[in-house]
């Protein structure tokens, strides 16, 4: 990925939506950056004299996309698939201009409450097929919202920070090690900036619906003056790169691949609870090729597909008749209640309210800013936080890639 | 063409009238119920998800508050959840201030007019094609500084309330229709139960031995008992006809008999002789009880047609008059020679009746025949109109007062010494009760002691003509 590509695609998506800039400012464009610099939108030709067209807009990468369609193609030789690799908010955009007469049939992307609020506009066809009535009830909304990838969000440290101290397995040892180690960790932490990216505020809503100690968490990064990126991939390169040693939710699938080619990283998904990210797929209500994108979902929820999610992208299937490595089984048998996958529910709605944010990102401005208040005092800072110890040994080993 | 005549009201059989009067009330009541048990259903389901709405719209407005010089809210996300239900309805929720003015939500949604001492209103909405249920609830700020009002308005989708609705509709439903169900089989039965008798009268009708005119003899209810007892009563009288019929039978061979017997003997009797002379005194004698006994068999013959009841001879308008002046012409001739004086009085215009002719002439030979064969040397004949009447006077010995009912009797003689058969006034009363013409007897000259004479008139029907 070169920096030219990224400046350009953001600019043509600011043109388009300049409607939405104020919430392009909110740069959920996080995941798309990830991406190397590739064509925007893939075609595969049908195989067969008579084809129909089937039209997706996707927020998943070409690599991790590619097996997919050409697994689906192979099925499906008939079907002509064009495939429009956008940013989330684009995507979002893009459809709600497209609301009287869409262009897409399928609609896959990983901006749940963006996904869920065009659903609940009424902007989806249901789906009866018996592979949708099947899907796990926590992964769809009716039978017009899907889940169909399961990705934790993680934490990231480098391999020489265990030489000085233990590494973080949990939030709560996270927000210990950050109290305690407050001037070693100085500028050495990277987080999301919920400011400025749409990912990392969802991250920060549902943390701080999961437990009040967020903000002891947000006020002990505030402490550390840890840094704040807009997309996984910058936290990534930072952390390689040796100016952060301790990453605080990185976006799972992006960071197992990342990883994979960087001994140097090591990923944890956190023992007490994983946030779990789930790209959201769903059929567009009066698609102009509703045969062929019923296939394309029934095919996302079909085993062979999940299968190939598992084994083939860092997307994780979950599909509950598929386990192994790289499945939502495989990660609830290791971690069990801590797994906290998005509800897919109007509670997302939630999180796209203006006054909601305004007031979730004062509140978090404030407890980041309110470092001043301890660390400069002589006060033992965790003292009215003592946080429980967890053991470091039960750390998974299936989680470092 | 058969079924619309098995249908038709008079000819539907008891079973069905008591079917369909009671069944169609019972299917108009079950349609009144299911109808109310619908409405009830959907209102149930309306109150279940209405307070929903009503502790949603409660739940954000405790988040409303003032801050940064505007109403501000932090949207809890479980209100949101609440909403959505296990029906995993769409929901949309939106905040107005005090003058309508939209604050924040994920869709403008319509106000609705506020109730009496609620501070929430309900309402079914249309918005962008959906079908919603809008719930609005009125707050103000509760603050030292400021109160402002300000409008929490929620909405849900309706799927879950109709089938909730759905739910409670099929129970009564079931209920409604297991409890039709039964009352139908009840009412069938009772019906069946009820008309019973009447297939027990049926069954002992059609079992009797069809000679026998016994009384039936059947423990019945009420309203068939008097059935029972009509029919009893017709029983009765047709074992009255039966016996007057043997009767009749008994006395006209016995009739018979005794002028054969005499023939056989004067027969027999002039056998034994010789001479041509006894023998023609013989024949004579024989050939004068033929012709009675003959004219015998032809009034027998007569009698028995006039009580035929299956033959009810043809009516035809008949001039009385013309009738009259015709027999007393063909008896004429006969009366004169025999001395007796026969006479017809007639208006000089015809006077018509409504009557079998043949029949009439019967009764009037009859009459000028009895009155000569009982001594009349003066025979008269008279019509009168308005009413028309047929009368026969004679100068005769009359009738006793006494007798008068009994002559009408088939083989009653009025006097042991008449030549009569006995048959001629009976003849005469059977044509008068076919016709509804009212026979008076009495003496037509009351104060002569030996020959009173006998004065018999047929008044006709008024409506006869």
């Amino acid at each position: 990925m070169t920096a030219m590509t990224r400046i350009r695609r953001g600019a043509i998506d600011l043109t388009r939506v300049a409607v939405f800039w104020v919430r392009i400012t909110v740069g959920l464009a996080a995941l798309a950056l990830v991406t190397t610099a590739q064509a925007r939108t893939l075609h595969v030709a049908a195989e067969t004299a008579s084809s129909q067209p089937l039209t997706i807009y996707g927020v998943l990468d070409p690599p991790q996309v590619r097996p997919l369609l050409a697994d689906f193609h192979q099925r499906n030789p008939d079907i002509e698939i064009e495939y429009h690799n956008l940013e989330t908010l684009a995507l979002h955009a893009r459809v709600l201009q497209e609301r009287n007469a869409p262009r897409a049939d399928v609609l896959m992307s990983p901006a749940m409450p963006w996904q869920y609020e065009l659903a609940n506009e009424g902007l989806s066809e249901p789906l009866d097929s018996p592979a949708a009535a099947a899907w796990p009830s926590w992964a769809r909304w009716r039978q017009e919202l899907f889940g169909f990838t399961f990705e934790p969000i993680v934490m990231v440290y480098r391999r020489d920070l265990a030489q000085r101290m233990a590494p973080p397995t949990s939030h709560a040892e996270l927000l210990n090690l950050l109290q305690q180690h407050a001037d070693v960790l100085k500028h050495r932490v990277v987080t999301y900036d919920p400011r400025r990216s749409g990912a990392g505020y969802t991250y920060a809503i549902e943390d701080a619906r999961i437990s009040a100690r967020y903000w002891d968490l947000v006020e002990a990064l505030g402490q550390s003056h840890s840094a704040l990126e807009t997309t996984t991939g910058a936290m990534l390169e930072g952390l390689s790169d040796g100016r952060y040693w301790i990453g605080y939710n990185l976006i799972g699938s992006y960071v197992q691949d990342y990883v994979a080619t960087h001994p140097e990283l090591v990923m944890v998904v956190p023992q007490d609870y994983a946030l779990v990210l789930q790209r959201l797929v769903m059929m567009s209500r009066e698609a102009p090729h509703p045969a062929a994108a019923r296939r394309f979902i029934d095919y996302l929820l079909s085993a062979p597909a999940q299968r190939l999610l598992a084994s083939h992208t860092t997307l994780g299937a979950v599909h509950p008749g598929i386990d192994g490595a790289g499945t939502a089984a495989d990660l609830r048998a290791r971690l069990g209640d801590a797994i906290r996958p998005v509800q897919i529910g109007p509670g997302l709605l939630a999180t796209l309210d203006t006054l909601k944010r305004q007031t979730l990102l004062e509140q978090w401005q404030q407890a980041f800013d309110n470092h001043s208040t301890f660390t400069d005092g002589p006060m033992e800072p965790s003292a009215p936080f003592s946080p429980t110890p967890v053991p470091t040994a039960s750390l998974p080993e299936a989680s470092q890639p | 063409m058969i079924l619309s005549r098995r249908w038709r009201l008079s000819h539907l059989s008891l079973y069905r009238r008591l079917m369909i009067w009671l069944l169609c009330p019972l299917a108009l009541l079950v349609a009144i119920m299911l109808l109310q048990a619908w409405l009830a259903s959907r209102e149930a389901a309306d109150r279940a998800f209405d307070r929903l709405l009503d502790a949603a719209s409660l739940s954000i407005a405790e988040q409303v508050r003032w801050q940064q010089s505007r109403l501000w809210m932090d949207l809890p996300p479980s209100a949101l959840e609440m909403l959505s239900t296990d029906a995993e309805e769409r929901v949309f929720y939106a905040l107005y201030d005090a003058q309508g003015h939209f604050v924040t939500g994920n869709r403008s949604l319509p106000s609705l007019p506020a109730v009496a001492n609620d501070q929430m209103s309900y309402g079914n909405v249309t918005s962008r094609g959906m079908s919603l249920r809008l719930g609005v609830r009125r707050s103000r700020l509760e603050g030292w500084d400021r109160s402002d009002r300000f409008e929490v308005r929620v909405a849900q989708t309706r799927e879950g309330r109709w089938a909730l609705a759905n739910q409670l509709f099929m129970a009564s439903f079931v209920n409604i229709v297991i409890i039709a169900g039964l009352a139908m089989v009840v009412v069938l039965l009772s019906a069946r139960f009820a008309l019973e008798p009447l297939t027990r009268l049926r069954r002992a009708i059609r079992e009797r031995n069809p000679r026998t005119l016994a009384p039936l003899e059947l423990a019945l209810p009420r309203e068939l008992a008097e059935l029972r007892q009509a029919l009893n009563e017709l029983l009765a009288r047709m074992r009255r006809v039966r016996a007057n019929q043997e009767r009749f039978i008994g006395d006209a061979s016995h009739q018979l008999r005794t002028p054969l017997a005499g023939l056989s003997a004067r027969a027999e009797l002039a056998l034994r002789q010789t001479d041509p002379a006894v023998w023609r005194e013989g024949l004579t004698t024989m050939h004068g009880t033929a012709t009675k006994t003959a004219r015998l068999a032809g009034q027998l013959l007569s009698l028995t047609r006039l009580n035929n009841p299956e033959a009810t001879p043809a009516r035809h308008p008949v001039d009385l008059a013309a009738l009259a002046q015709r027999c007393v012409r063909e008896a004429f001739s006969r009366h004169h020679r025999r001395g007796v004086d026969l006479g017809v009085e007639i208006p000089d215009r015809p006077v018509m009746v409504s009557a079998t002719e043949w029949q009439l002439e019967e009764a009037l030979n009859n009459l000028i025949e009895n009155a000569a064969l009982y001594g009349a040397g003066r025979i008269t004949v008279q019509v009168s109109d308005a009413p028309a009447r047929l009368t026969v006077v004679d100068d005769g010995p009359g009738i006793p007062e006494s007798q008068r009912l009994l002559v009408l009797r088939p083989f009653h003689r009025g006097q042991e010494a008449g030549d009569g058969s006995g048959l001629g006034l009976a003849i005469v009363d059977s044509i008068a009760r076919a016709h509804d013409i009212r026979l008076n007897l009495q003496p037509a000259t009351p104060d002569h002691p030996e020959r009173p004479g006998l004065c018999i008139a047929l008044t006709f029907p008024a409506d006869a003509r």
